[in-house]
């Protein structure tokens, strides 16, 4: 015996050795006469063959449609009772009075039974009843036509008896003319009869399964097969001396869902974690900002273009804070204006404390950190914030309509432009695994000397990591800051994209449950 | 950030030299430039420039300068800035523009030849100025005219709106200036300026002939500059001096750079400035700045030499003297840019370059952590997880449909509480979201197709009404979590709340509560240490039907702020 075969022979479910022993005889059999031979019923013998024809034992030699008709709930009923019509019929002949008011309750039929009833006795052509005064029913004398008096009930009956279905091919040649007439409403029918087709197949074992059946034998060897272990099998100690039927490991299991975080979240958690294991500490802000934390405090003056009606999202109500933090507005103010101690000769313009007032939403995570440095941070410090933010934009493929920053600061005496190049490569080679770095010059209103960061990734190539500076000290200055600090932001998103295989921005927000599902980072 | 489109042989032309592409992306951060675009057939090219307060590299001249400068290792040199040489021109102002566009400045370019792409480029230049940096015209714009046009002195007045008539520029009737504004596309795109205005301003030269309607437009007969053009008046108006001068010296420099000689025009105010009465243009504007040697050395983080910081300074076009341990720097009249000594030092590290610095690690011990209400929020996220959630995250921007209408929450409600935001963009995200259950509500109409069961949840922010809180509303993490099968109920989500309450060790009980969103009866308020901390319930099939969800859904709602 080969080592396929007896492979095979050990894993054989209990219904597929039935089919096999009954096309053991008869090797190439139609569905329903396997049926009938096997004993099996249509759902075992389908998953029984399922099975087979995936292992390559069986297959499908041909296959034909086969026109049957079945019996309804309705038709059941009516096969048991008689139908309607006869029983009306007989109750008047009886003698009995009956108006078409309390037809339903006497035969206990719905108002749609009644309505067809009637319909079929007064059928035009061929009246059996007509109604009298007061709506009472009178038998005509007419008998009900035989299609309806007799083969009706007779099919019934039979359909009954048969499973429920015959085929039409064993219909009587007046069967099958009753068959179209109710089919065709040529008498008001309500749903008695289906017509219906059915698939059978003619099922034959390949030349393996030939093989196979050979070695088949009726019981293999008297063992008992076990299917599932249960409870009773180990506290009886039954188990023993039974085999355990072996299961066609290959087959695709059945989908199931996890547990686990949104593959966004996952990987802002890992850059959590990395910022923590750098020495960062986490800062938190409100969504709805006032603009003073969000721009003046960042020494952006009032009339500064990315704080236009364009740029940012103003709040209908509440439209402003009630009060500005003091000192530091006041502060922050004379700054704008003049300098105020800071060194600088300022903006140059009249600062309206109102303005600064006004409530949006917040545009930049770095307003998290203006509060931070109004809070006496610790020196040396360093903070971070995963903040979401909010950017007057058309909402498309690179524009969410909220999305999160990732951003800092770094406290401390020793602080220089240097140490802020330090500590952006230390961001390249710990987040984007740089082996490159490139740094240019770029404008941030509020710091000088201002960076920008490139990296070559070592899958994506060049791109812009991030941007930083050391904070002007027109905005230290004002929040009582007296060293130097160093403002930092990520622009992750693009990493995260193409770690997850997303091109489009959206989709990090997405609502289709698949998507999130399915996505995983890749290594 | 201001983009312009350049002509990579215009560019060799005013550098003097030729430069490849490479090269020219080399020397780009002198600028803060970034290459967005060439076509190597027409040699065009897209440069993004991104000083905001350096108006002067805005247009190909301004970048050429700044290169060139690095290359001479000096300033280009424009004697015209220094003021003393005697105007050749005139212009009055009248007494009543103080109210409505106080300020004017101008010169005179002569002996120019103007060339296809020198009038593309003057004209982006202006466009550019007047757009972004003069705020659409309001803080300043540009005219220019034909030289030749023109008798001096010309007067800068203001005219009653239906006093005057003129042809404007891509018109071929006179108009009054009231139909400029209302019938011109100039005059509809910029009439805003003037909305407050009962008279409006007009320039008009010695026999009345009518140069332009600024900031609107130029007449066609004067100032209509063609290519061929060899001497142009040039004016600036606005309504703030400085950056009026600063146009003016920019324009200038340009124009020089193109072949030009520049003549000062004198201007004449009847009521004071910050420059006095007469302000001959182009001149100087910032005053020398005293940097201290060691604000380099304590900035940068290494010692800078003083002959060192004096030519690194001045191939960035500074003047720059040393005074015993300070320096004396100037920028030329081109810039109007420092506001604090970190800015000169900026500029010294970019002429010495980012890279010849060597970066330093940060060095000083600090120690990092999590906000006491994420550590709560990821252990309440992990417990969800374990128990067989699938995390979600949603936009915070959202709507009133589906924040209030869908989730049948009553209308006399108003807004539900919701924050609004005025100047909505998309209907889409108009407002902040208060809960995250419909966000949830969001992700299990979309779903449908995902196989069943769906056990999601997320933790997020929200925004809350909150007349205590200093902003009027107060941001709360809040996690939601939902359930939705065919069987999904009460029972099976409340084992669910109940053992992520045990986890994150938060004894609670439930209260009935009536809730429009929920089914009654089968609705519970979680209340935690004495509050009400959130709601459960199975959603209220009309919501479901609301939403078009024809599965059955269970969800609750914790604000985790108020448990931490």
């Amino acid at each position: 015996m080969s080592q396929e075969i007896e492979q095979l022979l050990s894993g054989l479910h209990p219904l597929e050795r039935k089919v096999l022993a009954t096309l053991k005889i008869r090797p190439t059999l139609w569905d329903h006469v396997l049926m009938q031979e096997s004993g099996l019923d249509e759902s075992r013998l389908s998953m029984a063959f399922g099975w087979l024809l995936t292992k390559g034992i069986a297959k499908v030699e041909e296959e034909k449609a086969t026109p049957f008709v079945s019996i309804t709930e309705l038709g059941r009923k009516y096969a048991e009772h008689g139908i309607p019509e006869k029983r009306i019929l007989n109750r008047l002949k009886a003698g009995e009075k009956i108006s078409v008011k309390n037809l339903s309750e006497l035969e206990s039929l719905d108002s749609s039974e009644v309505s067809t009833a009637l319909g079929n006795l007064r059928n035009k052509d061929h009246e059996v009843v007509w109604m009298g005064p007061g709506g009472v029913l009178e038998p005509t004398g007419a008998s009900l036509p035989v299609m309806i008096e007799g083969l009706l009930p007779e099919l019934l009956r039979r359909l009954s008896a048969t499973a429920g279905s015959i085929n039409e091919s064993d219909l009587s040649s007046e069967e099958k003319h009753l068959l179209d007439d109710v089919l065709e409403k040529k008498w008001k029918t309500r749903g008695v009869i289906k017509r219906n087709e059915k698939k059978s197949k003619c099922l034959a074992l390949t030349e393996l399964g030939r093989d196979l059946v050979r070695q088949l034998t009726p019981d293999m060897g008297g063992v008992e097969e076990v299917a599932q272990l249960t409870p009773d099998l180990l506290k009886d100690d039954a188990w023993r001396g039974k085999s355990f039927r072996k299961y066609n490991i290959g087959l695709k299991p059945s989908r199931t869902a996890a547990g686990r975080k949104h593959p966004y979240r996952e990987f802002l958690d890992s850059v959590k974690v990395k910022l923590v294991s750098m020495g960062f500490e986490e800062m938190r802000g409100p969504l709805v900002e006032s603009e003073f934390w969000n721009s003046d405090a960042l020494f952006m003056p009032q009339f500064h273009p990315a704080r236009d009606i364009h740029d940012v999202y103003f709040v209908d109500h509440p439209k402003s804070v009630t009060s500005l933090p003091e000192p530091y507005a006041a502060q922050v103010g004379k700054t704008h204006e003049t300098g105020w101690k800071t060194g600088s000769h300022g903006w140059r313009y009249s600062f309206d404390p109102e303005r600064a007032k006004r409530l949006v939403l917040r545009s930049q995570g770095t307003s998290v950190s203006a509060r931070t440095l109004a809070a006496s941070p610790k020196i040396p410090g360093k903070y971070f914030s995963i903040a979401r933010c909010f950017r007057y934009d058309l909402v498309d493929a690179t524009h969410a309509p909220d999305f999160f920053q990732v951003e800092g600061i770094a406290l401390g005496e020793a602080i220089t432009f240097r140490t802020l190049l330090g500590l952006l490569k230390l961001f390249a080679t710990e987040m984007a695994h740089a082996t490159e770095v490139k740094y240019l010059p770029a404008y941030f209103p509020y710091t000088e000397p201002s960076v920008e960061m490139h990296v070559k990734h070592p899958k994506l190539g060049w791109m812009e990591l991030g941007g930083a500076g050391l904070f002007r000290p027109e905005v230290t200055g004002p929040l009582g800051v007296k060293v130097p600090v160093i403002a930092w932001g990520l622009g992750l998103d693009r990493m995260a994209m193409v770690a997850l295989g997303i091109g489009d921005i959206r989709d990090l927000f997405s609502s289709d449950l698949d998507l999130i599902r399915t996505k995983r980072a890749r290594g | 950030m201001p983009t312009i489109q350049i002509k990579m042989k215009d560019l060799e032309h005013l550098l003097g030299r030729s430069i490849t592409l490479s090269e020219l992306g080399d020397r780009l951060p002198l600028v803060k430039g970034e290459i967005k675009g060439y076509d190597e057939a027409t040699g065009e090219m897209k440069l993004e420039l991104n000083d905001t307060n350096r108006p002067d590299l805005w247009c190909v001249e301004g970048v050429a300068r700044q290169i060139r400068t690095h290359r001479l290792k000096k300033a280009v040199p424009y004697p015209f800035y220094n003021g003393k040489r005697k105007a050749a021109a005139v212009v009055e102002v009248a007494p009543s523009l103080k109210t409505i566009r106080p300020y004017i400045g101008a010169c005179i370019a002569r002996g120019l030849m103007i060339s296809d792409e020198a009038l593309v480029q003057l004209i982006q230049t202006q466009e550019k100025l007047s757009e972004s940096f003069g705020r659409k015209r309001q803080l300043v714009s540009i005219g220019l005219y034909r030289f030749a046009e023109i008798s001096f002195p010309v007067t800068y007045k203001t005219v009653r709106p239906d006093e005057v008539r003129f042809v404007p520029l891509g018109f071929d009737s006179a108009m009054t200036l009231r139909a400029i504004l209302e019938k011109h596309p100039k005059g509809m795109t910029y009439a805003g300026i003037l909305s407050t205005a009962s008279e409006y301003p007009l320039l008009v030269d010695r026999e009345n002939k009518i140069l332009s309607f600024p900031p609107i437009i130029n007449s066609r007969d004067v100032g209509e500059v063609q290519v061929g053009d060899r001497d142009l008046f040039v004016e600036v108006t606005g309504t703030d001096l400085r950056m009026v001068i600063l146009t003016v010296n920019i324009l200038a420099a340009n124009l020089s750079d193109r072949g030009a000689g520049i003549e000062p025009v004198e201007v004449r105010y009847p009521y004071p400035t910050d420059f006095g009465r007469k302000i001959t243009m182009p001149m100087g504007l910032a005053k020398p700045m005293t940097v201290a040697l060691n604000h380099f050395n304590s900035a940068l983080g290494e010692t800078i030499s003083m002959p060192k910081a004096v030519s690194v300074l001045k191939a960035y076009g500074y003047d720059a003297k040393s005074r015993g341990r300070n320096l004396a720097v100037s920028v030329p009249a081109y810039r109007d840019d420092l506001l604090h000594p970190v800015d000169v030092v900026e500029d010294f590290a970019i002429s010495r370059g980012y890279e010849s610095f060597e970066p330093e690690m940060p060095s000083e011990f600090t120690v990092g952590g999590l906000s006491p209400i994420e550590q709560f929020s990821d252990r309440a996220r992990e417990s969800m997880i374990g128990m067989g959630f699938q995390e979600v995250i949603s936009n915070i921007l959202t709507n009133r449909e589906e924040s209030v209408v869908r989730m049948n929450r009553p209308d006399s409600n108003g807004n539900g509480d919701l924050v609004m935001v005025e100047n909505v963009m998309s209907q889409t995200y108009s407002a902040l979201r208060n809960r995250i259950i419909p966000s949830l509500l969001r992700v299990e109409a979309a779903s449908s197709k995902s196989f069943y069961p769906h056990r999601i949840f997320e933790a997020g922010d929200t925004a809350i009404m909150d007349a205590k809180a200093p902003e009027g509303t107060r941001t709360a993490l809040k996690l939601a979590v939902l359930i939705a099968h065919p069987a999904a109920n009460f029972s099976e989500l409340h084992s669910g709340l109940d053992l992520l309450m045990y986890y994150i060790g938060k004894p609670y009980q439930l209260e009935p509560a009536v809730h429009p969103s929920f089914i009654d009866g089968r609705a519970g308020r979680i209340v935690s240490g004495g509050r009400a901390v959130g709601l459960i319930g199975e959603l209220h099939p009309q919501v479901l039907q609301n939403w078009q969800i024809i599965m059955p859904c269970a969800a609750f709602e914790l604000d985790l702020g108020l448990l931490v």
